[in-house]
């Protein structure tokens, strides 16, 4: 056990040594370590001065660069026995840092290379019908005695026969027919495969199509079928599909997405070609595309400023005497609701407030049926945050029935009301879900959390007695709150589905089912600030909105994306095939969501229309920050940040161009 | 000829001082650098701080390096974990973000190892015991976690480095952690009647990071049977030259003093209403602790044991730090709902308020920067 000095000589050295730690280097036998995995190492490492006098150090400690969470994955220290051991293979950085020696700290960063352990097997995995003139795709898994799997190590491979031709980058055609042994061999450990190579059976292909014109965003199928030289259908051919096209703007590049099931989707106006292929066999089918001129009017109905403080979530409802309210949060301000008669959009006034101890009310919700409203708390002074559940069924005169701090101290972010419950955010962690059939004493009746260390959640939408949260990096949770799709209930809410993306960044969910095609769809938006926080200049916001297809609850599927460039997605809502969605200083896009989705929905030119939401009379003026979006009785409501709640309405009519420049509109339906 | 390089240090000559603090708006994501001249205290730059704009990540423990070239930032909120920022006291720019626990609070550098040790407050949801994140400042890598209790809080270092303590609001336990060896050292539970005995627990012997969190039902643990502290202690601050720490009861309303040689309460002093954050004189005379019930601050003569109060601006007083002369005490005043939040500047030998100024909302954390003539 490496020793652990005393208090009193590790400050004896501390006062003794005059020493100034720039003229001290620290030296380790770590320098140009390997180990292997699982070995322990019990590393020695002192100081050396400019003259090359050694010097012990009083203490030494290590830790990996990578820091407390990888360190138990690729090297950890053990303090009691001073040792290091190897956990996973790979080049890690060990800090050593020596104590008590010289006025200011001692440390340097050494490389240890953990190597990998033997290969154990590796699987080659081939298709089953391969073709001459067709690269194979092949996959190759190789995994060591440890366990570990190895990416991106090159094999060496080798065939038994000329029919395959292997390139410098591993890629493999077949070209003859025949039988070839391929063999995969790394660190004297190899596998072998018997790949038959047959004649290519096509003598033509055919394709057709769904579509012989589109719009720009319509999935159009395409499919092939092969035949032999006499004329015979061979059915299950690999295809490959590919396109090419041409602009009708010389100016733009004509784009697309093509999947290996045959469907293609364009994003810009032109000629295009769409292609299968299987080996030397080709054939092309031409497909002409179109705008997709879906561009509305999209005007300002009403707009009531908050001037003084940021605005952030609301809701519209109706109220028990049948007339349209809305109430409204505060961001980072006194705590304040606002309530507002909306019954006329165009003329919307403030009825009521109600202020309680906190920054924030971040969000605000109104059950079904018009009488109770919850908001939720941030920044109370006694730290107990929770939430404040008020009666509405006057919104000229709204009162406090009770408030909930229970579990929800850190303060609640989000929280949505769905039959005589509540769905509270627990500080980012969880939701709890109360019972308010009596709001003036709201019971906790269960609770949902997705159970991982790290967990965190941001929001929950209810719809159909499935809670939809959204939880960063773990995505989307779908879970039966009273649907009976799985047997669960307020509570005992049980979850049966989930969704998870790259980004991580995954902030707010909105379930739909498509009305035009009966898919079913889940949006999920990011939240995303790139470069921090900035009180002087716009916010840079990035992220968007993946469009998830739940038809497979055990295999849902990522099919498109709404991302509008420069700008980053916040709340959102869809109604009709419609999607509503504030992009922060993007405005509230408006974007056309019929049909089957695949690809980028933007670059298709699916946007109907934007409002940017900032007013001149704003708490910023003129700038847009847009916050969330609702349809309510034909008309957009939205709130911003900087202008508090505001209406608008998406015309039958296109937009009016009477006031641009021909020149510089984008490419219509050509003749 | 310490003492009088220190008077000499110290001495006007008639030249003015001005005395320099960066100080946290919890609930507005701002820190603000403040010049006090020995009259006025004014906000040289308020400084936005975190990552997501329409999050509120709560800016709250602060502290700056010996050498005063940069100053640490802990963001009690992130995904799920709270951050820790470095800043150059030149700039006031971010230079590194390192993840930490959750709600990360109060932390100090120690001189002897210069690591920064960071309490993990956990205000979050159900009260599980938390940890004492342990930074290399240097590289801004969190080098391990050290298991304490429920609701760190008040992270402070003894004189000679060597120790670092804080204490567990809702265990009611005083921790003591040795900086070099990384481990807890000794648990005082600090409740005079308490159920559950953390103090005979091996925290130590604990092995958190092989706990199946995941298997917990934490919902249906019987929360209401775990003990909540008495005391609810939310600081302890090491004495300069005693082997002494004193600690705030914010429920009982009372400052604890412990001998650091027995490990034992000697003494028990009443304070006005939720005594919160405290400080110490460098000459170990006086305390300075805010009063968080009262919106008061209470300066106690150790020797005498007599306190005299003084009304803060506003309500919800929170953090305090004297000045190195002994001369001041800055204390910040949360304020309530919209309120800007308020740095207090306090005379302590003239118990007088004396300056003060309005900042961000919410004003917590603080740390003293510089002391230039």
């Amino acid at each position: 056990m490496r020793t652990i000095l005393t208090l009193s000589t590790l400050l004896l050295s501390f006062s003794l040594t005059n020493l100034h730690s720039q003229d001290l280097f620290v030296k380790s036998d770590l320098q140009g370590l390997k180990l292997k995995i699982g070995e322990t190492f019990e590393p020695e490492t002192y100081a050396e001065n400019l003259k090359g006098e050694r010097l012990a150090c009083p203490y030494t400690f290590y830790y990996n660069k990578q820091g407390v969470f990888s360190r138990a994955k690729a090297i950890s220290y053990d303090r009691n026995k001073g040792e290091i051991q190897a956990n996973a293979p790979g080049k890690h950085e060990v800090v050593a840092v020596c104590l008590g020696l010289g006025d200011q700290r001692l440390s340097r960063t050494f490389d240890v290379e953990v190597g990998y352990a033997m290969v154990k097997e590796i699987t080659i995995t081939v298709p089953k019908d391969n073709y001459v003139s067709t690269y194979l795709d092949l996959s190759f898994d190789v995994v060591d005695e440890q366990g570990f799997e190895r990416d991106g190590q090159k094999l060496n491979l080798t065939s038994s026969s000329e029919i395959l031709s292997i390139d410098n980058t591993n890629n493999v055609k077949a070209i003859a027919s025949g039988t070839a042994k391929l063999t995969a061999e790394l660190d004297g450990v190899s596998a072998t495969v018997e790949i038959k190579v047959s004649e290519n059976p096509l003598s033509k292909i055919e394709i057709t199509s769904n579509q012989e014109v589109a719009r720009t965003g319509d999935v159009v199928r395409y499919t092939a079928t092969g035949f032999d030289s006499s004329g015979n259908e061979i059915k299950n051919l690999p295809f490959e599909y590919t396109f090419y096209g041409k602009s009708f703007d010389v100016s733009e590049s004509a784009a697309g997405t093509i999947l290996n099931d045959g469907r293609f989707v364009a994003e810009e106006p032109g000629n295009y070609s769409i292609s299968a292929t299987l080996g030397d066999i080709t054939s092309s089918k031409p497909l002409r595309v179109v705008a997709r001129d879906i561009k509305r009017e999209v005007y300002r109905v009403g707009n009531t400023v908050v001037p003084d403080k940021r605005t952030s979530d609301f809701w519209i409802f109706e109220g028990v005497d049948g007339r349209d309210y809305a109430v409204t949060g505060t961001h980072s301000a006194d705590g304040t609701a606002f309530f507002w008669d909306v019954t006329d959009p165009t003329n919307m006034k403030k009825i009521d407030s109600i202020k309680v101890d906190a920054r924030t009310v971040n969000d605000v919700k109104v059950s079904q049926d018009g009488t109770v409203a919850i908001i939720s708390r941030e920044g109370a002074s006694n730290r107990k945050n929770g939430i404040f559940i008020l009666d509405v069924t006057n919104p000229y005169d709204v009162k406090v029935l009770s408030e909930y701090t229970k579990n929800l101290n850190g303060g609640v972010h989000n929280l949505f009301i769905d039959n005589d419950h509540a769905y509270v955010l627990g500080t980012g962690e969880r939701y709890y879900i109360l019972n308010i059939e009596d709001p003036t004493n709201p019971v906790e009746v269960g609770m949902f959390e997705v159970g991982k260390e790290g967990q965190n959640i941001h929001d929950v939408w209810i719809e159909d007695g499935i809670a939809y949260s959204s939880n960063w990096r773990d995505g989307v949770y779908l879970v039966d709150v009273g649907n009976g799709i799985a047997g669960g209930s307020p509570s005992n809410p049980v979850p049966f589905s989930n969704y998870t993306y790259a980004s991580g960044a995954n902030h707010a969910a909105f379930p739909f089912k498509s009305k035009s095609t009966g898919t079913f769809y889940v949006v999920l938006c990011d939240e995303i600030f790139p470069e921090g926080v900035n009180l002087t200049e716009p916010e840079i916001t990035a992220g968007f909105c993946h469009f998830v297809d739940f038809t497979d609850l055990d295999n849902p599927v990522e099919v498109a994306k709404f991302e509008v460039p420069g700008t980053g997605s916040h709340n959102l809502w869809v109604d009709e095939d419609v999607l509503y969605v504030a992009m922060y200083g993007g405005g509230v896009r408006v974007v056309d969501i019929s049909g089957e989705l695949v690809g980028d929905l933007f670059r298709q030119d699916r946007e109907i229309g934007y409002t940017m939401t900032g007013s001149p009379n704003g708490f910023i003026q003129n700038a847009t920050m847009s916050w969330g979006a609702q349809v309510y009785k034909g008309y957009v409501f939205y709130s911003d940040m900087y202008s508090g709640l505001g209406v608008a309405k998406v015309s039958e009519d296109k937009p009016d161009t009477s006031n641009e420049n021909q020149y510089i509109e984008r490419t219509g339906i050509p003749d | 000829m310490k003492r009088l390089i220190l008077f000499l240090a110290f001495t006007t000559f008639g030249f003015s001082q001005n005395y320099y603090l960066y100080v946290a708006a919890e609930s507005d994501d701002t820190v603000s650098l403040i010049k006090f001249d020995g009259k006025s205290a004014t906000e040289l730059e308020r400084i936005p701080v975190g990552i997501k704009f329409a999050e509120t990540e709560g800016p709250h423990g602060l502290t700056v390096d010996p050498s005063g070239d940069y100053w640490y930032l802990s963001l009690a909120h992130g995904n799920p974990y709270g951050t820790l920022t470095k800043f150059s006291t030149q700039t006031n720019t971010e230079i590194a973000t390192t993840e930490l626990g959750y709600f990360p609070a109060t932390m100090e550098i120690s001189s002897l190892t210069g690591l920064l040790y960071c309490v993990n407050f956990k205000l979050y949801g159900t009260m599980t015991p938390s940890s004492v994140s342990v930074v290399d400042p240097q590289t801004m890598t969190e080098i391990t976690k050290i298991p304490t209790g429920v609701m760190p809080h008040g992270s402070r270092i003894s004189p000679d480095g060597r120790f670092q303590y804080s204490v567990a609001m809702m265990s009611g336990e005083l921790y003591e952690v040795d900086t070099v060896s990384l481990e807890v050292n000794r648990v005082l539970q600090l409740d005079n009647n308490h159920h559950m005995d953390h103090h005979s627990m091996n925290h130590q012997g604990m092995d958190h990071q092989g706990m199946d969190h995941q298997g917990m039902d934490h919902h249906s643990m019987n929360h209401q049977e775990m003990h909540h502290s008495t005391t609810q202690p939310t600081w302890v601050i090491p004495h300069p030259s005693d082997s002494k720490v004193y600690i705030a009861g914010n429920s009982s309303n009372e400052i604890i003093e412990v001998d650091t040689d027995s490990w034992e309460i000697i003494n028990r002093f009443k304070t006005g209403k939720g005594p919160y954050n405290i400080d110490i004189t460098s000459d170990g005379k006086k305390l300075v602790t805010t009063l968080k019930g009262e919106g008061k601050t209470e300066i106690k003569n150790l020797k005498t044991g007599k306190s005299k109060i003084v009304d803060n601006t506003t309500k919800v007083s929170h953090g305090v730090v004297i000045s190195p002369d002994n001369k001041y005490a800055f204390v910040t005043v949360e304020g309530i709902g919209g309120e800007p939040g308020v740095l207090d500047v306090i005379d302590i030998g003239k118990a007088k308020l004396v300056s003060s100024v309005k900042i961000g909302k919410q004003a917590g954390g603080i740390a003293f920067w510089k002391l230039e003539q």
